[in-house]
């Protein structure tokens, strides 16, 4: 599971950043599930989706979920950079997206490699962590990862990859919750 | 002979084999008027038209382009930044001899790429009097990007004189169409900010090397247009809210650089000269002549947004619009001030190279001039001190008056932010170097490289599966746009196998910069500066890339038989 | 005399077209660097500095005229045709040589020439030419511009003739020079085609060659205003 932990992560940091209600939600979606969904369990899981992630799209591209359905995502990363999937909304996406970029900044993540001691030196000397985030996984080219979420009865949701750039170049698909 | 019938066969057989898959064009070169709105003039065209069509190929297309010379005089169309056989690659005495009046020549080759590039003639200002064209090749693959709707922006820069006469003009002096230099009222002006002395040793600096701070375009009095059309004339390209919108920006400029934003607009960057990069969301960026840059905007308001293209020394501007509906009109910004050069720009700089790498760095503090003479930094004209909030980019001279800040928002793409979104080529150490100074007589209106023209210089010799690696060592206040035909210029921002894989390396001024070329392409091709009459003038190199697989020898020797 | 110019041209021509396989374009220009009225001194005139040039970076084959015509009693006072060759031996400087053939009214006057032409620092343009003949000289023209604005541009020039040896045909006395200054502001009206230009010219003989103006009752000095085109294309 250490493997898991260690590529299936969503790099978040409070700064003063998290002031902004969006990035409230974005840094502590538990807390906020409601809005968003929250982790799933697996035994109320209806159906299986695969996600590949490509250089720089989904496939699908968009996707159609039942409110209130529990979904389990398997994500597999067929691109050749490092791609996040992230359930969120558009304003969520948004205000994550800084945080990539001092990601990118500090060396933590490269093109094609989340580079770990850059990780911990950057959690040494800022003093923030990275933790799982329960609606991220951000992967490395090859790697695969699962993730259950409940989704809510109405939200206006996207999944979008955050690394930068990636997501204003189109990697961003929305979710429609039908009835 | 055998030879010949070989190739003959050859193309027979690749004729065979393409079948549905071949696309044939036609395209004329016409005399043509061009109407800036402000002048118009006499020029060149392709299909009778300036900027001629867009040609749309695809990515394993092979392609039948019959070119018909409507002109008294030769003409030729270069293909730029389209890997191909070298006889196919358009420049007379290089690749071919060239297309006499009245005459039909026929390009052949296959599509091996995808992305925006550009024609041009490639016969003596052709290309600045309007002889360009877009490319635009669809690829095999879905793209890195998504995208709803596109655009071609073709930028360029028509002057009310004919090339040759600018040509002349500038060769007789070379400050001929310098509207920006430093005035008696500049003088007072400067006085009463550093003082008198400081101010007239600092004319004195400038006045010793016989060159001016205001050099930034040495063509000035052009109408810069976008698809053709001036400000007055307002080129405007549809939208629907919430799209994501390719604009493909090619600069088919003869000489002028463009800062280019669209208020109200990040743009991500997902390709330059046709390669996709790594997306990278700008404010603003800076365009070199005959490079191209893809952007993806996504306006989201229901109003006209201005596409805003400043010449770097802001001598002239024009603004598209993008809009909702036809008949909109974004407002025009106002021009920021003009750049000054400063010391550094002449590689004359003291001190501060912190946040160098090795791929760009600038030139040592002692700078030879070009009488020989070796001359000192003079740390009291270092204009770093005034602009000391810029930010570095490597791509500059440290304390460069040239460097670049965003009109609006903060990100100015630099090179060093490009990276290859998938490397073309295994990243290996280079086999080796080859320095190309860059190098010129301003005063005499002299382009050269390693201080030797075109005309006298001995071809650049490399060997068929080589990586070289090129340093181009700016030595004059001049950027240079510099452009290998045939081949890929992998620019080094010290990324190592994500370095970015163009086809133009602008090199600022006082600055060095690396590019390595994985030398896969047998033949004889061009390697010049890119700036009209730079390249006219003698900066400008044949490449013969000597040995190769047999079967590329064979294309090779055939062509040149026929 | 003759044959050695043509063998010059001939020379020249060869170097011209002989350029390597890329050739550059043949590169020529006209000048009129002054083209004015003077008003004032003795008689009102018409001056001219007229040069037209064709060649490439390495060669330039000038053809200068300057002349004055006096509007009293219809005297082509002074008429200078210069045959030059340019050859760059430095960043900023031409070697010249050719020669020089004066048809004014009166005696004609034929020399050599071998000289100096560029840019000195400071942007001071500066012709500096011995004339070698019979009746040797020595010519330094000056010239600077300086910018009011972008087109409006005032130019001070100097011209300092030195002359060897007594010309008295044409009252010139060994070791008497001529100087002109002259500070005319143009205006570029047309690009740098046309500009029109008013200013003053002044002009002063010293030494030998003034004792032989006071001699002849001329004024051994001049003061014109004067409007003008200056040309280049």
């Amino acid at each position: 599971m250490m493997h898991f932990k260690m590529t299936a992560l969503a790099l978040a940091f409070g700064l003063a950043l998290a002031s902004t209600p969006a990035k409230a939600d974005a840094m502590h979606g538990k807390g906020h599930a409601g809005a968003i969904g929250s982790p799933g369990n697996a035994a109320k899981t209806t159906r299986t989706v695969t996600i590949t992630m490509h250089d720089n799209y989904y496939e699908p591209e968009s996707l159609s979920i039942k409110e209130g359905e529990t979904v389990k995502f398997v994500i597999k990363n067929a691109g050749s950079l490092v791609h996040e999937f992230s359930i969120a909304t558009g304003a969520m996406h948004a205000a994550h997206r800084p945080e990539m970029n001092m990601m990118v900044e500090h060396g933590v993540l490269e093109p094609d490699r989340i580079n770990w001691d850059a990780a911990k030196k950057m959690q040494a000397t800022m003093g923030h962590g990275m933790h799982d985030e329960p609606n991220s996984k951000l992967l490395e080219p090859g790697k695969s990862a699962e993730m259950i979420w409940h989704f809510p009865n109405h939200a206006n949701l996207e999944f979008a990859c955050n690394v930068p750039g990636h997501y204003d170049a189109g990697m961003v698909g929305k979710i429609k919750l039908v009835h | 002979m055998k030879f010949r019938f070989m190739a003959c066969f050859g193309l027979a057989a690749m004729a065979l084999a393409s079948g549905a898959n071949a696309g044939e064009y036609n395209l004329t070169v016409d005399p043509v008027r061009i109407d800036t709105g402000t002048f118009t003039r006499d020029g060149v065209g392709f299909n009778g038209a300036s900027p001629g069509p867009v040609l749309r190929f695809k990515e394993g297309e092979d392609v039948v382009i019959n070119v018909t010379n409507n002109l008294s005089e030769l003409t030729s169309i270069h293909w730029h930044g389209l890997i191909l056989p070298f006889q196919q690659d358009g420049v007379p005495g290089i690749s071919y001899a060239g297309i006499k009046p009245g005459e039909t020549f026929t390009y052949r080759f296959p599509i091996v790429q995808s992305g925006t590039y550009w024609f041009h003639s490639h016969s003596p200002f052709q290309e600045p009097d309007g002889a360009y064209g877009a490319i635009v090749i669809e690829p095999k693959q879905r793209e890195p990007f998504n995208f709803q709707r596109e655009h071609v922006i073709v930028l360029t820069d028509s002057h009310p004189h004919r090339g040759h006469r600018i040509m002349r003009n500038l060769k007789m002096m070379p400050d001929y169409y310098n509207r920006q230099q430093r005035t008696i009222a500049d003088f007072v002006a400067d006085a009463e900010k550093m003082g008198f002395q400081a101010a007239l040793a600092d004319r004195l600096d400038w006045g010793d090397m016989r060159m001016m701070p205001n050099d930034v375009e040495d063509l000035q009095g052009f109408t810069p247009l976008i698809n053709g059309k001036s400000t007055q004339q307002n080129w405007a390209g549809i939208f629907t809210p919430g799209e994501r919108i390719r604009l493909r920006f090619i600069n088919s400029s003869a000489m002028t650089y463009f800062d280019i934003r669209i208020p109200g607009l990040k743009m991500t960057v997902v390709q330059a000269d046709g390669n996709n990069v790594q997306p990278v969301p700008v404010d603003e960026f800076r365009i070199a002549v005959a490079e191209t840059y893809d952007v993806i905007v996504r306006p989201t308001e229901d109003k006209a947004y201005a596409i805003f293209a400043e010449s770097v020394a802001r001598t002239a501007s024009v603004r598209a619009t993008l809009a909702p509906r036809a008949g909109m009109a974004a407002d025009v910004p106002a021009m920021r001030k003009p750049p000054l050069l400063t010391m550094a720009d002449m590689g004359m700089a003291h001190g501060d190279h912190a946040g160098m790498n090795h791929s760009a760095s600038s030139s040592p503090a002692t700078h030879k001039m070009p009488d020989g003479t070796t001359m000192q930094g003079a740390a009291h004209t270092d204009h770093s001190a005034h602009g000391g909030a810029k930010p570095r980019d490597a791509f500059y001279a440290a304390g460069s008056g040239l460097v670049p800040t965003a009109a609006e928002g903060v990100k100015f793409l630099s090179y060093s932010d490009l990276r290859a979104m998938r490397p073309l080529y295994e990243h290996r150490k280079a086999t080796r170097e080859i320095e190309l100074r860059l190098t010129g007589n301003m005063e005499r209106y002299i382009w050269s490289i390693n201080g030797i023209k075109y005309s006298q210089a001995e071809p650049i010799r490399l060997k068929y599966g080589e990586r070289v690696r090129f340093k181009f060592v700016n030595e004059t206040m001049m950027t240079h746009p510099m452009h290998l035909h045939g081949m890929w210029s992998i620019l080094d921002t010290g990324k190592g196998k994500w370095d970015p894989i163009k086809h133009v390396v602008s090199v600022a001024p006082g600055t060095t910069v690396y590019m390595e070329t994985e030398v896969d392409a047998p033949g004889e091709w061009a390697f010049h500066c890119h700036l009209a009459y730079h390249a006219d003038s003698g900066m400008f190199r044949k490449v013969i890339v000597e040995g190769g697989p047999p079967k590329k020898q064979a294309a090779v020797s055939g062509a040149k038989g026929g | 005399m003759t044959g050695r110019i043509f063998a010059g041209v001939a020379l020249a021509a060869m170097l011209l077209t002989a350029g390597p396989a890329a050739a550059e374009q043949l590169l020529w220009g006209v000048k009129a660097e002054q083209l004015e009225y003077r008003r004032g001194g003795d008689s009102n005139l018409l001056a001219w500095d007229v040069n037209a040039h064709v060649g490439t970076d390495e060669l330039k084959l000038v053809y200068r005229s300057e002349g004055e015509f006096k509007r009293k009693g219809s005297v082509l006072e002074r008429f200078e045709n210069h045959f030059r060759a340019q050859v760059p031996i430095s960043t900023f400087f031409d070697a010249v040589g050719g020669v020089r053939i004066d048809t004014p009214e009166g005696p004609d006057r034929v020399h050599g020439l071998i000289g100096l032409h560029g840019l000195a620092p400071q942007w001071f343009e500066v012709d500096a030419d011995f004339f070698v003949s019979d009746h040797p000289s020595f010519r330094l023209e000056v010239e600077y511009e300086a910018l009011i604005t972008n087109r409006l541009i005032l130019t001070p020039s100097l011209e300092f003739d030195l002359p060897f040896k007594d010309d008295t045909a044409i009252d010139i006395g060994a070791w008497g020079p001529k100087a002109e200054i002259g500070l005319r502001l143009g205006y570029d009206l047309i690009d740098r085609l046309v500009s029109p230009y008013v200013g003053v010219h002044y002009e002063r003989v010293f030494g030998k060659t003034r004792d032989l103006a006071r001699a002849e009752g001329k004024d051994d000095d001049a003061f014109y205003l004067t409007v003008g085109m200056k040309m280049i294309f």
